[in-house]
């Protein structure tokens, strides 16, 4: 009798969860079958979710299942439609006219009827990107565009102050819901939009559990069909030792970024696929340039000088990687190859520090005007694995033998976040940057991008990349451009915003059991509503 | 085959780190530019040990000419692709030597009829060089005379005759050389490019030493060309355009790569050649020899060299299934296409679990286009069977082969499965022939920066492949459809 009931509680579970809540998108004609929750490591938790607000990596994964652009771009390199259907380029590149789909709708709040997606939606998306209160590092991205109009509720028409190159593809930016956020107006990090928002994409994102986990159901109303995979689940981990043994004892079946130490373990096992995918990431120690100290060119190479690089990924990182020169990957088309990183030479160091006014003092520490040269060097607490504690104490014994006192602090991501890019308060970070194959260092480097919110953390300011990047965004010649980023390489290798460290071998890693796996090499999850798993993944 | 060099060496003549231990661990390594350096102490070698010694250099520097092999196909089909966008530029800022570039990569891959118009193009503008136009006529004489036109190459070459441009007269010499008109003596007309530019204080530049050392290669004077390489920079570029301020395109010639695996290719030749008189290392010899032969095209030398290993009762096992693939691939070549198609299937259907065998099939395939459907099936089971990367040759083998047929997935699928991936681009840990066939699949699939990153490894011990670099990374920016986005993680 017992077991009799739960066939009919389980009979009555699917039934109550399988009732259409309306017109539901057609399955897709794959012959894939639906089905199964695919669970996967991340290196902590997003900050915030919207596609506007948020600059890390863990969130734009998140985004990318979440929300769509006008356009797409597939594993081809080429434009392809999203929420447009078509568009039309007239006046040599100054308009862009889009034609939306029609029937699309947002992801349901509660249970309110779902939606419907506009060219308001898009107008909307523009204007609250663009607006001053709005912190946000896309907005050097679209300064290009002029004004934006709603033609009609299916069509929008852009005009560019100036034709500019692959201007189409700078129309994959994510589009949100009109009556998504509470402030119409702009976005802030207070909006309760940012921390759940509602999309178009393939997934909804249905709850964040206590644990941080962030979990996405398949949207059955996804335009372009339902994905196959029922629930994505975001798992956040601080120690990627963990992660790894989380993979290995089958707690998740994907990591999106596998530890280089661990590489040898999970090929050496059948279960697993290991697939490369971004080459275009680099870590990197950046400097507050606000800190008179290191405003000083010579206090920052003197630092580059004085550490071992080689020696660092040789010992922590098993020598997977590459040392690189400047502000692109050595995977890059920007990447100067006539630029060779600056040899590790201590005594070079110490030279540059005098140069720069410094004497050693009590206990060997450099002193300029009775200050000393001691600094605070931040590192997000996610961060804190094995490799990068042992790369920041590196650093900080490196330092000490040139006469400099590094005081690391581990924070919290968020905490961290608000410290390097809100407050400002910090000397020396260590962080890495992903980039797309734009390989657009504008919102790194040029002045107009220091200020809240924004990318160029440290301050950093010269005239001449100013007007090298400005130059770059007004050409239309590719060899123009290409020949500017090789000139912005070597002012960086020589001006030191940072030191550059490396890149390091990027592989995801997942179970066989999950199939038709295409990651993009920078938003990873754009075609996940093609993967399946045959069974549920059982 | 390195084992076998490897217990040759375990003798007690070798005991210690000797300049041919150190050789053979940077060529186990794939360090083959370091590795063929041995040669510098060939002179110390005992008499004894010299056969083992030979069999050696000539092993590493056939080794270099494969790869060099692979560079210069890769560097000609991205140098055509690149080539080709910026030829389809305009405006004023546009680039005026891309036609002339454009045709030198075209005559390397073997289409004289389309380099002509690219290099007529170039001798017609007026915005040209004249150093720019002489090279050209040079290249067109050299395209009439492949197309058989005698005349008109004779026409066009005249107009060099009393040249006093180094870099014309040894543009003229290669296409001579190329032309196999030795009887104009392309050497001696190298050797007075070299003397004008001794005399006027000048470094020969990147287009003289590839133009020379193409010569010497076909004129068999290997040590001059080898001489000639130690103090040259092969990663200079041939020419810098600057049409704006801001905008330097940097060109480079492929040839300058196929002649490197040319001259490498003969030098092993040499050696391999000197240590058949050694009868303790002569199969071994005798196996590369026929190798280095058919990787030069010499069908006749490589099958002979074939034969006499297959004929012979002294022959391992191994080796003489190696010379029957190889002879197998020669009757291909030289037409008898369906006997040697189904020579190569008896073979795969006999040993369908000797990975080894396999390999040597499917690589022998894709360099000949053939369709080999049972080493492939056969080779698919074996790595199935295996999972994991023990099979790396095998994993190549197949990569490379579906690579020929276009099928982009199956060639990355296999020879991902068989990378080292701790050491993804390392050399040191992977087959750089695998590197750069798997580069050339990223590449078609347009995951460029995976292509460039495997190429940024290889700069480090081959700085030759600069240009192939240079060019792909062209290609890239001008390819790449992104919304110029950064995170921070």
């Amino acid at each position: 009798m017992k077991r009799l009931m739960g066939v009919l509680l389980i009979i009555l579970f699917i039934g109550i969860f399988s009732v259409p809540l309306g017109t539901e998108a057609a399955s897709r004609k794959d012959g894939r079958p639906d089905g199964g929750t695919l669970n996967y490591g991340e290196y902590g938790r997003p900050t915030t979710m919207d596609p506007i607000t948020s600059n890390d990596m863990i969130s734009l994964r998140i985004t990318e299942l979440v929300f769509n652009g006008l356009v797409g771009i597939n594993e081809k390199q080429v434009i392809v439609p999203e929420l447009a259907r078509r568009w039309k380029m007239t006046e040599k590149g100054r308009t862009y006219t889009f034609y939306l789909r029609k029937g699309v709708t947002w992801h349901p709040r509660g249970n309110e009827k779902p939606k419907t997606f506009t060219a308001d939606d898009v107008v909307f998306t523009y204007k609250i990107m663009m607006h001053p209160k709005t912190i946000t590092p896309l907005k050097v991205r679209y300064e290009f565009i002029e004004s934006v109009t709603k033609v009609d509720d299916y069509t929008v028409r852009f005009t560019l102050k100036r034709p500019i190159l692959n201007a189409l593809a700078k129309f994959s930016f994510k589009v949100i819901p009109k009556h998504g956020p509470k402030n119409s107006r702009y976005l802030s990090r207070n909006d309760p939009f940012v921390q759940k928002p509602i999309g178009t994409g393939p997934y909804m994102i249905k709850e964040i559990t206590a644990d941080r986990e962030v979990i996405l159901v398949a949207n059955n109303k996804y335009f372009k069909g339902r994905s196959h995979i029922d629930k994505f689940v975001a798992k956040p981990f601080a120690d990627q030792n963990i992660m790894t043994q989380a993979l290995m004892f089958n707690a998740i079946d994907m990591i999106v970024l596998v530890n280089p130490r661990v590489i040898p373990e999970i090929q050496g096992d059948r279960r697993y696929v290991l697939q490369p995918y971004n080459a275009l990431s680099y870590s990197f120690f950046g400097y507050n340039m606000r800190n008179p100290l290191l405003a000083d060119k010579r206090v920052r190479t003197a630092f580059t000088y004085a550490v071992n690089r080689k020696e660092m990924l040789n010992s922590f990182f098993n020598n997977q990687g590459t040392i690189i020169s400047g502000p692109f990957a050595p995977g890059s088309w920007a990447y100067n190859l006539d630029v060779q990183p600056i040899p590790y030479n201590p005594g070079k160091g110490k030279a540059l520090l005098m140069e720069a006014g410094f004497t050693p003092g009590p206990g060997g520490i450099m002193e300029k005007d009775g200050e000393q040269l001691s600094l605070t060097l931040k590192v997000p607490i996610e961060k804190e694995s094995e490799a990068v504690k042992r790369v920041v104490l590196a650093f900080k014994s490196y330092l000490q033998k040139i006469g400099v006192n590094i005081k690391v602090e581990f924070k919290e991501w968020l905490a961290w976040k608000e410290d390097v890019f809100y407050s400002h308060d910090f000397d020396i970070i260590f962080a890495s940057w992903v980039f797309d194959d734009s390989a657009d260092i504008s919102s790194l480097f040029h002045s107009a991008e220091i200020g809240k919110g924004k990318n160029n953390f440290g301050a950093y300011s010269n005239p001449v990349v100013d007007s090298l990047i400005v130059e770059s965004k007004l050409t239309l010649d590719h060899e123009k451009r290409r020949t500017i980023y090789r000139k912005l390489h070597a002012l960086m290798a020589d001006e030191n915003p940072y030191t550059f460290l490396w890149t390091l071998t990027n592989y995801a890693a997942y179970h066989k059991k999950v199939r038709h796996v295409a990651i993009h090499p920078y938003k990873f999850f754009s075609f996940a509503d093609e993967w399946y798993m045959p069974g549920g993944g059982r | 085959m390195l084992p076998v060099i490897a217990a040759l060496l375990a003798g007690p003549g070798y005991a210690g780190d000797t300049p041919l231990e150190r050789a053979t661990k940077l060529y186990r390594m794939n360090h083959y530019e370091q590795a063929v350096k041995f040669r510098e102490y060939l002179s110390s070698v005992r008499p004894e040990q010299k056969g083992i010694a030979y069999l050696s250099l000539g092993i590493f520097y056939l080794g270099n000419a494969r790869l060099h092999g692979g560079f210069h196909e890769a560097s000609v089909s991205v140098h055509i692709d690149y080539f080709k966008k910026i030829s389809s530029m305009r405006g004023k800022d546009r680039s005026r030597v891309v036609n002339l570039y454009m045709a030198e990569a075209l005559l390397e891959d073997g289409r004289p009829k389309q380099a002509a118009l690219y290099l007529k193009k170039t001798i017609e503008d007026s915005g040209i060089k004249a150093g720019h136009k002489a090279i050209a006529k040079a290249g067109l004489g050299l395209s009439h005379y492949l197309r058989g036109e005698k005349q008109q190459a004779e026409a066009v070459w005249s107009e060099l005759n009393g040249s006093s441009n180094p870099e014309a007269l040894s543009e003229l010499a290669a296409a001579y050389g190329r032309a196999r008109l030795n009887e104009r003596k392309p050497a001696e007309l190298c050797e007075k490019a070299l003397s004008m530019l001794k005399k006027s204080g000048k470094k020969p530049s990147v287009r003289v030493i590839g133009n020379t050392i193409g010569v010497y290669a076909r004129a068999d004077m290997i040590d001059k060309g080898l001489d000639l390489l130690r103090d040259a920079d092969l990663k200079a570029f041939s020419y810098e355009e600057s049409p704006d301020r801001n905008k330097v395109i940097r060109f480079y010639d492929p040839s300058l790569l196929g002649n490197l695996s040319m001259l490498y290719a003969k030098a092993g030749i040499v050696y391999l050649t000197k240590a058949l008189d050694s009868p303790a290392v002569r199969d071994m010899a005798r196996y590369h020899l026929g190798e280095a032969y058919a990787f030069l095209g010499m069908v006749d030398a490589s099958g002979r060299a074939a034969s006499a290993l297959v004929s012979s009762a002294q022959t391992p096992a191994r080796l003489k299934n190696s010379a029957k693939v190889r002879q197998a691939a020669n009757l291909y070549l030289g037409g008898g296409k369906s006997k040697a198609t189904g020579l190569l299937e008896k073979l795969s259907r006999e040993n369908p679990k000797d990975p080894f065998l396999l390999a040597e099939i499917l690589l022998a395939c894709s360099s000949l286009k053939a369709e080999c459907l049972i080493a492939a099936e056969s080779a698919s089971a074996l790595t199935e069977a295996d999972g994991g990367r023990r099979l790396s040759r095998i994993n190549y083998a197949l990569g490379r082969y579906y690579l020929g047929r276009k099928d982009y997935a199956k060639a990355i699928l296999y020879m991902e499965a068989g990378r080292d991936k701790g050491n993804k681009n390392k050399i040191e840990s992977n087959d750089p022939l695998m590197l750069i066939d798997l580069a050339k699949a990223y590449y078609s699939t347009k995951k460029f920066s995976e292509a460039l990153e495997i190429y940024f490894e290889m700069s480090k011990q081959f700085e030759a492949v600069r240009q192939i670099q240079v060019a792909m990374q062209g290609i890239y920016s001008m390819e790449q459809k992104s919304a110029g986005d950064v995170k921070v993680f």
